[in-house]
């Protein structure tokens, strides 16, 4: 089994965290990830509203270059899946756009055919792989975390990647209950964390993240778990506001507690990139769980 | 008048005000339609439809000499009745007038003039073409039978049935439920005036109960309806309650009833006994029990055991009567509670909870509990005195029951048993640590208490024969014989030198052991086999201090031995190996050193449907062993069957040389013998012997009473042990996911190394408590258990267990269709929390905790017990939505203040509202709204985003926060609440699309029964003679359901009144010469009014229930058929004048 690996900008820059731990996970599942060669930003969300075409045509390139690999794709940014899918959506549905795009894309050699399922890897980890097997391969104990599982929005709409009701997903609990940590009962899990807000306007970004972080907080959560790097973001720079009054909380990616689980060391899945250092006990072979503990390395504090 | 005469046509062109003038030229109309051929007279005026209209009309015909009418107009749904009856007044046959709709499908949906007269133009040139070649037609006029069906006995069903029933008529009202009253009995107070519901529709429910001329039919839906109005035809099922109408509701069995399940009458926040009444003012007051089919348990019993009912009375501490119920089916209660292989635990609905029931070892519990505490049981009398005497040979399991069953209905019986022992394989292949002596002597002795008949040492075919028994030898004067004999023959392993010395089957090996008989075990023992029989002798052997190595061909998967009984070998220190298989015994001096063995492995999958081993070349190894016991199977021998002069046998036997006889009825070749267990079955189960027994004994009994055994089937359904909780209904609620789970209970056992030292029993058995904890785990899937507790109880004898469903077909006249609604399922709006929280519950819900009689008692309470101290009532949860429902419900505004107002009056709590328009629109509603405002319910003008649990962690209680933006403050709130209170929207019922088709009812969108007009006839549907009423039609309250209801009774007495209805003679007829009877037509007939008359090979149509669709006269390949009125002559004409080409284009 192998997936076309699309990190987009993020991964490779605040989000290599993300990058490291998707990598270390697919690796201990023994699961094929070759990332795309030459792929280009995924025309995010600014770019649509300066000139659509052009942002169509930017994504389209790599659904393009990622058709020719013949796997289906993983972005693991949220905001890369569902840009990709609304341009696989739009494309679609409007011949007149395609012709377009594959008209600029053709002077490059390429055609958008739009056939590549672009996937979360939560997902396929979830639906391709499998819960069963993942806890099969598990090493270490992680039953010391205690997680919000915080899925955002872009994942579970419009197009939502994980087949459960968007209000309420629980593929994530479900996951890290396999895996033997206990996740907390987190109600706004599917809320917005600001987004690009934080640029423009701050303290309603701001707000949104302290509501998120006090929910997990008041409700015993160790860490917050999530599946995008701009909430992973905006919450972990949380971490640095408020002069030591507020609560500091390790926001982490869930492949970093699932690496963790498989057996990959706190520097394999770049806990060091965190902003809070990550207060639990380092996770235990499982075979040894119950024996002396020892601190779990990495965060920048 | 006749077509032939000359047409003389006038043309009506209607204004109809602005509606058709402002878009349509209707001068120019009239001018063109004055120049088509036959018109002789045009006219335009602004209301034809007015009294001066329809003058001009009849002046015309009268003076004018004018014969066929056009009316240019609207739709002929509106007037057509109008114009037709004028020109009837003049003189003229009113199906020589017709419309040419101008307006809603011309007028109305155009917008340019010229092309709107154009279009119009070619209508009314087209209806001209077509007026011409119109014949007179008779309409003719059928019987009203004025009885009445209403369905669905809810208030508006009860409301019509009563003013109906008024006039003198008589009415049947259909109920789904087993009480009429529907919703409207469910709820405490109705709005806006705050009468009690209950105080207001008793009387009404009371007084239908009470009138000679209202039939209630309760438990109750109708399957199908026939014929046409005025004369119908309904087939009604009504269920079986189980209950005669004798009940006088005096509630005894209520009280000894051990099933309880979740009461949907209270949605099921309460629960309610198996037998049971929906509410205390219920009508009819006749009890019902309810019933979904038969418990999985009893189903997969092969002797009916009534599992179920016997658990439910152990979980109730109720353990004698426990005891006399599974004597009432169980032949061996103390062996089946010990060895039974319990095909029930298999079928157990818990299965899908965690594990099935401890079936077997309650059993085993209450009569070892019966034993310790009552006095020893006496049979019963036997229920006849039969004359005649059965034989039966064996005294097996297979033997006994059939013993049993046949000296209960009063035949003499008795049994044959070769060994000195009587139970047959109970006796010499069953190990005493598993079953002791004592408990097979504890069943025998009753059975011979019953008056059976044991004699001992006495062998078919060595001390008497077939013969002697079949053809009444002195001594032996039996009219039937079952033969039971068993299977009993060990079969060798057919490999060399299986004679040796300290070889033995595994039957034999148990029968020494039991009866006493030198049986030597050597210190190292193989057993060779994987099924019961191999592990008994194993175990056996460990008793006997030998080491013991079972030697199995396949692996633990495919054993056939039970998952206890390996257990218990296990920790026994039986050693199992898999995968092997003796290829040779291994001799020194005619005795066995040890087993030649090969290594196997798993191959295709054979006809067992297990994987067939496959031996591996080259495995071949040596094993040793002092003795070896061959236990693969058995089957029975056939010495029996010889008759002395060595005379073939009549009886046959298969391959497997077990008797052949009718799978059914267990009869053999010889018409007075039966056989059955293993001598049929081959090596078999105690129990599956016992079922065989029990068909056997009824076969008999049929055929010695004289009825023939054709088609015999047993009165045991065949098991279906897959029909478990999710087929029923109470799998809505709880789901069987939501409930706790509890560990089944494990047998307590004697400890290891003391039982391999002895013979003693191994299981301990089950303490009270724990039998009683272990019982109460029983999920009454099946809700009755079937334990005859209320039969026991019931003065008047009322209960019915064996009723069954009745059919009835009703003639009636008339239909009205109120069959109400359901409420949206809370859990599809997932933000509110609905299922998730337990604090938030829906109106339906709220609504049975204010009721006195709920569950609750009328108290507002919180999961815990305690009273809210916030309640939050949200509007519009399922309606207004997009998502779900676009229609308002209508009734949710009211019902929620009504909700506020009891809140504030029966709680301290705070009240807030959380609504998108507040929809006050009934008499008295906006001054309703106006009191619960002064009384303190706050409002908040906004659609709630989510409802999620409080934080607990800042020293307060947990609580619910309804989050929603305050649309008239402009503020995002988030409002503490401890009670969330959802206004579930109104739906149609879940199977109203099939009622739809029952009753011939279109719906609309939403999914509501549709009516004929929305505004002019909002009763009436496009099936004359059926009426709709309530929210089967739509939301609404109960004074508009009251009022439709009585507007549907108004419109079904005035036809009852009338007597005859008319039948509009626009039908098919079929021309009798031309028709090939190739029956085309007969399917393709939506009223079935077509049959086909054999005699005259041609279709014939049924005048009054054809509606003229033209169906049959498109399909018809010969053009038989004619539509009168709709001729294909006047249908070409009318195509030839619209599309004729008109001058003003």
């Amino acid at each position: 089994m192998t997936y076309t690996y699309y990190p987009g900008c993020s991964l490779h820059a605040t989000g290599v965290a993300y990058d490291k731990s998707t990598k270390a996970v697919f690796e201990k599942l023994g699961v094929g990830l070759q990332e795309l060669e030459d792929w280009n930003c995924c025309g995010a969300t600014s770019y649509t509203s300066v000139k659509k075409t052009v942002a169509y045509a930017i994504s389209a390139r790599n659904l393009a270059l990622a058709e020719k690999t013949g796997h289906d794709v993983i972005a693991p940014c949220s905001a890369c899946f569902y840009v990709l899918n609304k341009t696989k959506t739009r494309m679609t549905e409007q011949p007149e756009l395609r012709e377009q795009v594959n008209a600029s894309l053709a002077e490059a050699g390429l055609e958008a055919k739009m056939t590549v399922p672009v996937r979360k890897p939560l997902e396929v980890l979830i639906n391709d792989i499998g819960l069963d097997t993942i806890a099969s391969l598990q090493t270490h104990s992680i039953s010391d975390f205690r997680p919000a599982c915080y899925y955002g929005c872009q994942i579970v709409r419009p197009y939502g990647a994980i087949d459960e009701d968007p209000e309420n997903p629980v593929s994530m609990e479900r996951l890290f209950e396999a895996l033997g940590a206990e996740c907390v009962d987190y109600p706004p899990k599917v809320r917005c964390c600001g987004g690009m807000l934080i640029a423009t306007f701050e303290e309603v970004a701001t707000q949104l993240c302290e509501d998120l972080v006090d929910w997990a907080v008041e409700r015993g959560a160790n860490c917050i778990v999530t599946v995008c790097p701009l909430c992973q973001a905006n919450l972990d720079l949380l971490n640095l506001s408020g002069n030591g009054t507020r609560t500091k909380i390790p926001i982490l990616y869930f492949t970093q507690l699932i690496g963790l689980a498989l057996g990959s060391s706190p520097e394999e899945v770049g806990l060091e990139h965190g902003l809070v250092p990550v207060n639990v006990e380092a996770p235990r072979l499982v075979a040894e769980a119950g024996t002396a503990p020892a601190t779990a390395r990495g965060g920048a504090a | 008048m006749t077509a032939t005469d000359e047409a003389r046509i006038g043309v009506y062109v209607c204004h109809c005000g602005f509606n058709i003038a402002a878009t349509v030229d209707v001068e120019a109309v009239r001018d063109i339609a004055a120049g088509q051929p036959g018109v002789v007279m045009a006219r335009d005026y602004e209301f034809m439809c007015s009294n001066a209209g329809q003058d001009l009309i009849k002046r015309d015909i009268e003076e004018n000499g004018v014969n066929r009418v056009v009316v240019a107009a609207c739709s002929p749904l509106m007037h057509e009745p109008t114009f037709r009856a004028a020109g009837e007044e003049a003189g003229l046959n009113p199906y020589l007038v017709h419309i040419a709709n101008i307006r809603e499908q011309c007028a109305w949906v155009h917008q340019n003039r010229v092309a709107a007269t154009a279009k119009a133009e070619s209508l009314v040139n087209g209806a001209v073409a077509r007026v011409a070649l119109h014949e007179p037609l008779e309409a003719t006029y059928a019987d009203v039978n004025p009885t009445t069906l209403v369905v669905g006995g809810g208030i508006a069903g009860i409301q019509a049935a009563l003013d109906i029933s008024d006039a003198g008529n008589e009415v049947y009202v259909v109920e789904r439920q087993s009480t009429i009253g529907g919703m409207m009995a469910r709820f405490d107070k109705t709005f806006p005036t705050l009468d009690c519901a209950a105080c207001i529709l008793t009387p009404k429910m009371v007084s239908a109960d009470r009138r000679d001329n209202i039939h209630l039919v309760t438990n109750a839906e109708v399957e199908a309806v026939d014929g046409f109005v005025g004369n119908f035809t309904v087939r009604v099922r009504e269920k079986a309650r189980f209950v005669t109408v004798d009940c006088t509701s005096c509630g005894e069995c209520v009280t000894v009833c051990p099933v309880t399940v979740p009461d949907p009458f209270d949605e099921y926040m309460s629960t309610r006994t198996a037998i049971h009444k929906a509410f205390p003012q219920a009508i009819p007051s006749t009890y019902t029990i309810d019933r979904q089919g038969k418990p999985p348990c009893m189903e997969a019993c092969p002797i009916h055991q009534n599992a179920a009912g016997y658990v439910s009375l152990i979980a109730e501490g109720r353990f004698a009567e426990a005891a006399k119920l599974i004597r009432r089916q169980n032949p061996l209660p103390f062996i089946c509670g010990r060895v039974c292989y319990s095909p029930c635990e298999d079928a157990c609905s818990r299965t899908l909870v965690e594990e099935p029931v401890a079936i077997r070892s309650l059993k085993r519990f209450a009569m070892d509990w019966e034993r310790e505490h009552e006095p020893e049981p006496v049979p019963e009398a036997p229920e006849h005195d039969y004359s005649e005497k059965v034989a039966v040979v064996g005294s097996g399991p297979a033997g006994l029951t059939c013993a049993f069953d046949l000296a209960k209905e009063g035949y003499k019986v008795t049994v044959f048993e070769k060994h000195d022992r009587l139970g047959g394989m109970l006796a010499v292949g069953l190990p005493t640590y598993r079953c002791p002596r004592p408990v097979v002597d504890r069943d025998i002795d009753y059975i011979k208490r019953m008056g059976v008949d044991m004699r001992t040492g006495t062998e078919l075919g060595r001390d008497f024969t077939l013969d002697e028994l079949t053809n009444g030898a002195p001594g032996y004067e039996y009219s039937a014989v079952f033969v039971a004999v068993g299977a009993q023959e060990g079969i060798a392993l057919d490999i060399p030198n299986e004679d040796a010395e300290g070889v033995v089957t595994g039957i034999d090996y148990l029968r020494n052991l039991n009866l006493d008989l030198p049986q030597e075990t050597g210190p190292r023992v193989a057993v060779v086999g994987g099924g019961n029989t191999a592990l008994d002798a194993a175990r056996a052997a460990r008793r006997e201090g030998a080491e013991v190595t079972v030697l199995y061909r396949r692996t633990r998967a495919e054993m056939p031995a039970e998952e206890d009984e390996f257990d218990d070998a296990v920790a026994e220190g039986v050693r199992f190996e898999y995968l092997v298989a003796p290829v040779e015994v291994l001799v020194t001096d005619g005795r066995v050193r040890g087993l030649e063995c090969v290594t196997m492995e798993l191959g295709e999958t054979d006809g067992s449907g297990r994987p067939r081993p496959v031996p591996i070349e080259g495995s071949n190894h040596e094993r040793e062993f002092d003795t070896v016991i061959a236990a693969i199977s058995q089957h029975p021998d056939q010495d029996w069957s010889n008759t002395p002069a060595g005379e073939p046998t009549v009886l046959t036997f298969s391959r497997w040389g077990t008797v052949e006889v009718d799978p059914d009825s267990l009869q053999s070749t010889i018409p007075n013998v039966f056989a059955g267990g293993d001598a049929v079955l081959g090596p078999a189960t105690v129990v599956e012997a016992m079922g065989q027994g029990r068909r056997a004994a009824e076969a008999i009994d049929k055929h010695l009473r004289g009825l023939p055994l054709d088609g015999f089937t047993s009165h045991m359904p065949s098991p279906d042990p897959r029909y478990g909780f999710e087929e029923r209904p109470y799998a809505q609620s709880p789901e069987y996911a939501d409930i706790e789970k509890a560990p089944r209970a494990t047998m307590p056992k004697r400890p290891v190394d003391i039982r391999v030292t002895d013979y003693d029993e191994v299981d301990l058995g089950f303490s009270e408590e724990e039998a009683r904890s272990e019982a109460q785990r029983c999920l009454h899937c099946g809700v009755c258990v079937e334990c005859h507790a209320c039969d026991d109880v019931c003065a008047p004898k009322a209960i019915d267990l064996d009723m069954e469903d009745t059919l009835t077909t009703l003639e009636v006249g008339q239909i009205m269709v109120a069959t109400g609604f359901k409420t949206f399922d809370a859990t599809r709006m997932t933000p509110y929390g609905y299922g998730r929280y337990p604090n938030v519950v829906t109106s339906l819900e709220f609504e049975r905790m204010l009721n006195s009689t709920g569950p609750t008692g009328g108290k507002v309470l919180m999961a815990n017990g305690e009273e809210p101290r916030a309640i939050g009532i949200v509007h519009c949860v399922g309606s207004r939505d997009e998502h779900f429902n676009r229609y308002c419900s209508r009734v949710c505004c009211m019902a929620a203040l009504k909700f506020a107002h009891l809140a504030i009056e029966r709680t301290d709590a705070d009240v807030y509202q959380f609504y998108i328009d507040m929809r006050a629109f009934g008499k008295g509603y906006e001054e309703f709204y106006s009191r619960v405002l002064h009384e303190g319910s706050t409002v908040i003008r906004g659609k709630v985003a989510e409802i999620v649990p409080s934080l607990s962690s800042n020293g307060d209680e947990p609580h619910l926060i309804i989050r929603a933006e305050d649309t008239l403050i402009g503020r995002f709130r988030e409002i503490p609440v401890d009670m969330a209170v959802l206004c579930s929207a109104l739906e149609p019922q879940a199977d109203a699309e099939e009622m739809g088709r029952v009753f011939s009812l279109s719906r609309s969108p939403d999914g509501f029964f549709l009516e004929r007009h929305p505004k002019l006839d909002p009763v009436g549907t496009t099936t004359d003679g059926v009426y709709i009423a309530g929210c089967s039609q739509g939301p609404k309250d109960i004074p508009d359901t009251v009022a439709q209801a009585q507007a549907s009774a108004a419109r079904i007495l005035a036809l009852i009144g009338r007597g005859e209805v008319l039948i509009d003679p626009v039908r098919a007829t079929v021309n009798e010469a031309l028709c090939g009877g190739c029956k085309t037509c007969l399917s393709l007939c939506p009223y079935t009014a077509i049959t086909f008359d054999e005699e005259k090979e041609v279709a014939v149509v049924n005048e009054a229930l054809c509606k003229g669709c033209g169906t049959c006269v498109a399909a018809c390949p010969a053009s038989a058929i004619t539509g009168a009125g709709f001729t294909d002559d006047q249908i070409l004409a009318e195509l030839t004048g619209l599309l004729a080409p008109v001058g003003t284009r």
